[in-house]
């Protein structure tokens, strides 16, 4: 799993957000991604990918921001 | 204000088999038990125990699964009971614009002793057997002793109090008698109430088990492991579940055409003061006589009661005892069953599942049994007339619910008929 696949996946089981809702421009805060819920997201990538993430992080904003975000920390894509 | 009669217009329930409220109460009618055995690959030692499970319930068909995934296990069952209460109430989840203003003082108080210990259970065996560094966050809103009522709070639009009592045993047995006064008092026109509880947990098994008051059992013999006031009685069962009601003003009821279910009438609450774990027939009788002044009842028309009746050697002939001096000449004609030796006990939900049964024994004019009883009472449990087999037309025009918890709270509600 990639860090697409993987804001895709909680996007659609954990907030039941449409799949052609996701674009990497899409707006977290439209989908649905309030703080709780954002932060939730950070741990699943952390815990997926061996990251962490620095709390002093400035919020991702888009689908794209956190997808760089998680890019930017994951030393080694796992299939 | 003047007070006024709170009704009962919706009556939820996540039943141990799976099935709606007639098919729930209908099995305990006829005597039949839900608890089977618990099997367990827990580590170091698995449980196995007697247990009751809501093995049909599916948290995700009865929730979604967004909502399903942000709550534990007690969560689920709460708001999925409370959601069956509502639709049986025939109110909307979401009201239409123009009536949302009227839920700015309804409320929900819940009730559940163990609340989200299981979230931080498995947070604390991921961590310390698996070795893992993280947490999710969401383990704070999981674990939570008041999911439930948020949950509920937010889903229904209920703008008014919104809290979860905790008193062991008679959790949701004070937390339904605090949100029937808030209805009396006109504080509120609707509430919704009711208790959930998972005690599987891990831990919380085996400091029941340690505590020596859990009955043993294996497959063949789980299904009787629960004899409340039998001589040959030897402890608990321990169940997870949930049960709602929405409780409403009389009028409120009537302005809107609701189906009105049953009615609660008093609410009589007190503590032994006495001891942690020992029950005092006093505190018991306090409570009682409470809910009957409450209710403006005389011992003379109750016609059944649901006991507190757990089936631990020292709590069902205290009990007992306390009915016999509340009701006199009259206890031993005093139909009394213990539903707990069918759908066990479920903790902090256990007053609010035999609220449920009490209000349905009201409704359908039948009164339950004490399974596995026939032949078998403790002398020091005699003395009131235990329904061994269910009984059908029965004239009942009132009823009380007893919850009697460790720490000596005492909860008792008195339910009347609703009219026919």
């Amino acid at each position: 799993m990639n860090s697409a696949e993987l804001i895709r996946n909680f996007l659609t089981e954990r907030l039941g957000v449409v799949p052609h809702q996701i674009q990497p421009g899409a707006l977290l805060a439209d989908l649905g991604v309030d703080s709780l819920m954002l932060a939730e997201l950070m741990f699943e990538a952390e815990d997926r990918f061996g990251i962490e993430i620095p709390s002093d992080l400035s919020p991702p904003r888009t689908v794209a921001d956190m997808q760089s975000a998680i890019d930017a920390l994951t030393p080694l894509k796992t299939g | 204000m003047q007070a006024r009669r709170v009704a009962i217009t919706g009556i939820g329930l996540i039943s141990p088999w799976g099935g709606d409220l007639g098919d729930f109460f209908e099995r305990l009618l006829a005597g039949e038990s839900g608890v089977r055995h618990l099997l367990t690959d827990d580590l170091p030692r698995p449980l196995s125990t007697p247990f009751v499970s809501c093995q049909g319930f599916e948290p995700e068909v009865e929730l979604g699964k967004p909502l399903a995934m942000m709550m534990e296990r007690f969560a689920q069952l709460g708001t999925a009971a409370a959601f069956q209460a509502w639709a049986h109430a025939g109110l909307p989840r979401q009201p239409e614009a123009a009536d949302a203003a009227e839920r700015d003082t309804w409320g929900c108080i819940w009730g559940t002793a163990l609340g989200g210990l299981s979230a931080h259970e498995r947070g604390s065996r991921e961590m310390w057997q698996k070795g893992r560094e993280r947490l999710s966050p969401l383990s704070v809103v999981q674990g939570m002793n008041n999911a439930v009522n948020a949950h509920i709070s937010i889903q229904l639009g209920l703008g008014g109090v919104s809290s979860s009592h905790t008193a062991a045993c008679a959790s949701s047995g004070i937390a339904i008698g605090e949100a029937f006064r808030r209805v009396r008092s006109g504080d509120a026109d609707v509430m919704l109430t009711g208790g959930s509880d998972v005690c599987q947990s891990y831990g919380v098994v085996r400091a029941w088990e340690a505590m020596r008051v859990m009955a043993p059992g294996d497959a063949q013999t789980a299904p009787s492991a629960c004899r409340p006031f039998s001589a040959d009685r030897a402890g608990l069962v321990l169940g997870e579940g949930g049960a709602a009601l929405v409780l409403e003003a009389w009028d409120h009821a009537v302005a809107r055409g609701a189906t009105i279910h049953g009615e609660i009438v008093g609410f009589g609450a007190s503590c032994d003061r006495s001891h942690l774990v020992r029950p005092s027939s006093a505190g018991q009788v306090r409570a009682l006589r409470a809910a009957l002044a409450d209710g403006g009842l005389e011992p003379s028309d109750i016609g059944y009661v649901n006991a507190h009746g757990t089936a631990t050697a020292e709590g069902d002939p205290v009990e007992i005892a306390a009915l016999r001096e509340v009701f006199g000449d009259g206890a031993s004609r005093l139909p009394v069953s213990a539903t707990k030796s069918m759908h066990g006990h479920l903790l902090g939900a256990s007053g609010a599942i035999e609220a449920v049964v009490t209000a349905l024994a009201l409704r359908e004019q039948a009164v339950p049994p004490t399974a596995h009883l026939a032949g078998r009472i403790d002398p020091a449990c005699e003395g009131v007339d235990h329904i061994l087999q269910g009984r059908r037309r029965v004239p009942l025009q009132a009823a009380l619910s007893n919850s009697f918890a460790f720490g000596g709270s005492n909860a008792v509600l008195a339910l009347r008929a609703p009219p026919r």
